[in-house]
């Protein structure tokens, strides 16, 4: 029975020295979570030629519209204003004036039910497309584009880059 | 549905290229220097086309408004974030609307469109305070 109570002790005596060490290997680990807007490039997008005086992302004359996805993490934080190319960011000299035709629309959405009238409230000025991101989560927006040289003339051979501008601003 | 639709977002998400700045209602508060207010950014560049970002203040109508940071623009590589401090003199902190950064694109040799990405935080109520 003494053997029993001294084995007791020890073993309390050791659970007591170890506790302190215990205590001490617990860690904590702290995080903010706030809200944030990030601008992801799916697809930049690719101008198509499909004849001498056109140059298009439509997938039908070999090109690619720019897929832009926005996520927010917190609902009426961020407005997204889009805007399709109105002119060459670069491109070798132009014989005449160049004519743009652009449009962005809502490609995909997280959360068809908090997301799916994005579309039909956009507001459109030019253009520039605004979307208020009113529910958290992902959205895909494709932005298209179409430049004709005036008079028919031919683009002259070279590289073209237009750009699409994509806005996440707080509200 | 949800799950498919997250993990097909992850997926994508390494294929893609993000650009990102917080917080996205910055504080002013009194800096070091007499008749300065100064806040804190951060950002992260996930655009590996991109490795630099040009930093602006506008106020309420996008009109820009002076400030001072270590560089107007960044260069943040790929895959790195980035803390600056933006100073705004004590006289416009009451203008101060918007702090952002567009990201700054290299000239392409490819016909395509590109992807000019700006975010664009406020000082809440226009007052920066």
């Amino acid at each position: 029975m003494l053997k029993v109570n001294k084995l007791s002790a020890v073993f309390l005596i050791l659970v007591a020295g170890t506790t302190p060490a215990l205590a001490q290997s617990e860690t904590q680990i702290n995080g903010v979570v706030q809200s944030r807007c990030i601008i992801q490039t799916d697809s930049s997008g690719t101008f198509g030629n499909p004849n001498a005086y056109t140059l298009t992302t439509s997938p039908q004359d070999g090109g690619e519209g720019a897929v832009i996805r926005v996520d927010v993490s917190l609902a009426d934080a961020y407005y997204v204003n889009i805007t399709a190319p109105s002119s060459f960011s670069s491109s070798p000299s132009l014989p005449d004036t160049v004519t743009w035709v652009g449009d962005t629309t809502v490609k995909t959405v997280s959360d068809a039910t908090g997301m799916g009238t994005y579309e039909s409230t956009k507001v459109e000025l030019g253009m520039a497309d605004r979307y208020d991101l009113t529910a958290t989560g992902s959205t895909w927006f494709e932005t298209v584009s179409t430049a004709v040289m005036g008079g028919s003339k031919a683009f002259p051979g070279g590289n073209y880059t237009a750009l699409v501008i994509a806005e996440c601003i707080a509200q | 549905m949800k799950i498919f639709i997250i993990v097909v977002s992850l997926l994508l998400a390494n294929a893609t290229s993000a650009h990102e700045m917080v917080p996205t209602y910055p504080k002013l508060e009194p800096s070091f220097m007499e008749g300065l207010h100064k806040t804190t950014m951060t950002m992260f560049n996930k655009r590996a086309d991109v490795d630099y970002y040009e930093i602006g203040v506008f106020d309420a109508n996008w009109i820009p408004i002076p400030f001072v940071t270590n560089y107007t623009v960044f260069k943040i590589p790929y895959l790195s974030t980035v803390s600056f401090d933006v100073f705004i003199r004590d006289q416009d902190i009451n203008n101060a609307e918007y702090i952002c950064s567009r990201s700054k694109l290299k000239k392409s040799d490819r016909t395509r469109t590109s992807v000019s990405s700006r975010i664009c935080s406020r000082f809440k109520n226009g007052s920066g305070e």
